[in-house]
């Protein structure tokens, strides 16, 4: 009887907790957007960050974020926060746009994808995985049955084929998605004035100029130097500095 | 014994084969020929190089002839690189050129056998200068010989006018009497003040007879630019070095031979005569040259929009893929200029009309010539994305100014025709607030009007995370009710099989009983006691069978219902287990009475047709 007083009183205290920051995290974005509309860009853009460094994050707060950076004229980390909000939610359209008005502002290069890549888009890595794991457990579970049956079911196999074929083409399509030059690897590059260079160092001949907001897919990194496949299938090396991983 | 062997062997001999080709063949053959100086005074050695890289057999020009040069070959020279585990080779070929007159003159391409193909070198063009430049150059070649030194610094350059920005070669030669055991301390360095020298680079060494007296000659190589217009001073050319010289004795000294004009030459101490007769000192000396008049003239005013600075004498190549491209992919132009000049000031050639299209700053890449990047080749790499329909790239213009012609020269891209597919580059429908149908042709005819973002969100929205689902732990515990349920149904799957196992053992025991018991029946050696009791149990494991029951729980009744029996049978079954009871616990019938074959025949017609 005591204990169970205790557990509901804690989970009262665990949901009192949450409800409170939660209430609080919004009444600091709130604020953030008060000063992006009072035209306070900078002081905006330090509120959004310390909602980004603190959590919880969401696309909205990135889209919000990004617009507050495009309005400081830094269309580099602009479309780094516009990719980050469409990389936590695929169809955010307002992130889209607004994306497709700062690319355009700062001529900034995009990555070309793969044919597999662009076919694979129509869903997201969660959804795969999802799709991956549901269809695996069908296949297995059709596997046991017909193992343990009498005599061998058509429709058994035919489906334990195709939950199988389902879930290695899921598979795949995370590793495509993750893999590819807007998967995991992808960074947006920040900085003014970027040369991508053949080696690492400033004196190097140089492979590309890179403006803000271009796309780069980070290979390997050395030291302060990063090894990146470039827009136009392009490969050189970038100060790491100058670029930022669109997700975190 | 040999067998592992054979493989070791077959790896390693394709391995050097391997390696063979990297030598042969790390790149395709290419041949470059240089100059020295393009500008030159009559009776003004010139050097030019031949250079044949990634050849293997090469045969050069037997003799070039041009009239009013005379050229000799020198010398060969071979150089084997290593860079990321490939060889790459290459020969040189070196002629001296001796101007024999005034003029401008071709050095046509010459032909280079490379195996079984050959390869041709650029055309050349040399300027030669009558007197000016030779008095100097003479003064400046008679030095060494009239001082009778030990050591001598000569500073040759080609050209006593040039531009503002101009490069001009520059040479610089140091003597060393070998004898003298010479060693370099310090420099060259060239003094002076408005102009900037490249860095100096050792070209040579060889050895030289001047004036009857040889020489160790050291040959740099640099190139000078000026940085504003007027007269100057080159040099001198400064250095210093420590050489042998032996000490001064009080006696006279007898003259050495090489001391012709008495001029105080250390070689005539008795040390070189017998230099085991007394040591000699090391003395640090500092060597000179004569300073050169230098004059630079302004650049004209006329210079066009493109002009960058660029001064020498340039060709332009300009290609661009992909041709057949959507409104506003990207298109790599790459322009290649080459020739010879101040390649640090040649930017990348301008667009002339970029209208509807997006241009990207271009990324550049120098491969010299020569030691002193005077002559080679730049590569820029442009990207261009067009906004709309295009036919054409747009011409790039690239302009330099000429000090040989002295005027600019413009060179302009061919039209390289692409096809670019689909209209105008779309605008998004939610940030314009026209119409889509009018918004789209105004942005094909009109650079678009700058386009503002949207609103901020006021609603933070859900919470979500870029850690992709199946790396989070949540992920993997689902997974253990799919597995559990899976883990369950085999379970009872296997359950179910043993279940059916235990069943069948069963059934196959009791037929086999029954088997058994219907064998001995037709046996005629058994008592009646035994013959009923076996009889009675046939029936009873055969209804066990019929109605899946133990067949202790089978009674004559139910037997009987069991096969459906009529009243008859059904009167003799009831019969037959009275009678087995009887037997089995009345005592009665007991010893070795047998029988009758009519009970035995009645018994067992019953029992063979008891069939459900």
């Amino acid at each position: 009887m005591k204990a169970g007083k205790l557990l509901v009183d804690l989970c009262g205290a665990v949901t009192c907790t949450f409800v409170a920051a939660s209430a609080f995290a919004q009444t600091d974005f709130d604020k953030a957007n008060q000063e992006y509309a009072e035209g306070h860009f900078k002081e905006a853009i330090a509120g959004y960050e310390t909602l980004v460094r603190s959590g919880p994050l969401s696309a909205n707060l990135f889209y919000d974020l990004g617009n507050a950076y495009f309005r400081a004229s830094d269309f580099g980390r602009a479309i780094l926060n516009y990719e980050r909000a469409l990389a936590l939610e695929r169809q955010h359209p307002e992130a889209a746009a607004n994306l497709q008005i700062a690319r355009d502002e700062a001529r900034a290069l995009e990555m070309q994808q793969s044919w597999p890549e662009r076919y694979l888009q129509f869903a997201s890595v969660n959804q795969y995985s999802t799709t991956a794991a549901v269809a695996f457990w069908a296949g297995a579970l059709c596997i046991v049955a017909l193992i343990f049956a009498s005599r061998r079911s058509v429709r058994l196999i035919a489906l334990s084929i195709l939950s199988l074929s389902v879930f290695a083409l899921a598979i795949f399509a995370i590793y495509e998605i993750d893999h590819g030059s807007k998967g995991r690897a992808l960074a947006v590059v920040t900085g003014s004035d970027v040369q991508a260079r053949l080696a690492t160092a400033d004196t190097a001949n140089s492979v590309l100029a890179l403006p803000p907001g271009s796309e780069i897919k980070i290979l390997n990194t050395r030291g302060n130097w990063v090894y990146a496949a470039l827009p136009n299938n392009l490969r050189g090396w970038i100060p790491a500095t100058s670029a930022e991983l669109v997700r975190l | 014994m040999y067998g592992p062997r054979i493989p070791i062997a077959v790896l390693l001999g394709a391995l050097i084969a391997l390696t063979g080709n990297d030598v042969a063949f790390a790149d395709s053959p290419n041949v470059t020929a240089v100059l020295s100086n393009s500008e030159a005074v009559v009776g003004e050695m010139v050097q030019l190089q031949i250079k044949v890289s990634g050849a293997g057999d090469t045969k050069p020009p037997e003799n070039i002839s041009v009239d009013g040069l005379e050229i000799h070959a020198t010398g060969t020279s071979r150089q084997y690189e290593m860079r990321n585990f490939t060889t790459n080779s290459s020969v040189t070929y070196n002629y001296t050129i001796l101007p024999l007159q005034a003029g401008r003159f071709i050095i046509p391409p010459q032909t280079i056998r490379v195996g079984n193909s050959s390869l041709r070198t650029p055309e050349l063009r040399l300027n030669v200068a009558d007197s000016p430049g030779r008095s100097t150059r003479s003064n400046q070649s008679a030095q060494p010989a009239n001082a009778a030194k030990l050591v001598f610094a000569e500073l040759i350059v080609p050209k006593k006018t040039a531009y503002v920005g101009e490069i001009v070669p520059v040479q610089i030669r140091l003597g060393f009497d070998p004898r003298a055991h010479p060693k370099l301390l310090e420099g060259p360095e060239i003094s002076g003040q408005g102009f900037t020298a490249q860095k100096l680079q050792q070209s040579g060494e060889n050895l030289e007879t001047i004036n009857g007296r040889s020489y160790d000659v050291v040959t740099f190589k640099t190139a000078i630019a000026a940085a504003r217009a007027g007269k100057f001073e080159i040099g001198p050319v400064k250095a210093k070095a420590q050489v042998l010289a032996a000490r001064r004795p009080n006696t006279p000294r007898s003259r050495s031979p090489f001391d012709l004009f008495n001029l105080d030459d250390p070689f005539s101490d008795p040390f070189f005569s017998d230099p085991f007769s007394q040591f000699g000192e090391r003395r640090e000396i500092e060597i000179n040259s004569e300073p050169v008049a230098f004059e630079v003239k302004p650049l004209p005013q006329n210079a066009p929009p493109s002009f960058s600075g660029a001064i020498g004498n340039f060709t332009m190549t300009t290609e661009a893929k992909p041709k057949s491209v959507q409104v506003g992919d990207p298109i790599t132009v790459t322009s290649t200029i080459s020739g010879r000049g101040n390649f640090d000031r040649v930017n990348a050639p301008a667009v002339e009309d970029d209208r509807g299209w997006h241009k990207y700053p271009a990324s550049s890449k120098f491969k010299n010539d020569d030691e002193v990047g005077i002559s080679g080749t730049k590569t820029f790499e442009m990207v261009l994305s067009p906004n709309e329909k295009k036919q054409n790239i747009p011409l790039l213009a690239f302009s330099y100014f000429d000090p040989a012609k002295e005027q600019y020269v413009t060179l302009r891209s061919d039209p390289i025709a692409i096809e670019v597919q689909g209209g105008a580059v779309p605008v998004p429908a939610s940030v314009t607030s026209q119409p889509a149908a009018s918004a789209m042709p105004a942005a094909a005819a009109t650079p678009a009007a700058k386009q503002d973002i949207l609103y901020q969100l006021t609603e933070r929205g859900r919470v979500q995370s870029f850690t992709p689902l199946y790396v989070r732990p949540i992920f993997w515990m689902a997974q253990l009710i799919p597995l559990l349920v899976l883990l369950g149904f085999a379970g009872w799957k296997i359950r179910q099989v043993r279940i059916d196992n235990r069943e069948a053992r069963r059934i196959a025991a009791l037929q086999h009983e029954a088997a058994e018991l219907m064998r001995k029946l037709r046996r005629d050696d058994v008592s009646p006691r035994e013959y009923y009791a076996e009889a009675s149990r046939v029936v009873r494991v055969k209804a066990a069978l019929a109605r899946n029951v133990d067949p202790n729980a089978v009674d004559a009744e139910t037997a009987a219902d069991t096969f459906g029996l009529n009243a008859d049978s059904r009167e003799r079954l009831r019969r037959l287990f009275e009678q087995s009871d009887e037997f089995q616990y009345s005592g009665a019938h007991n010893g070795s009475e047998r029988i009758s074959s009519e009970n035995r025949r009645d018994v067992l017609e019953l029992v063979e047709h008891l069939h459900v």
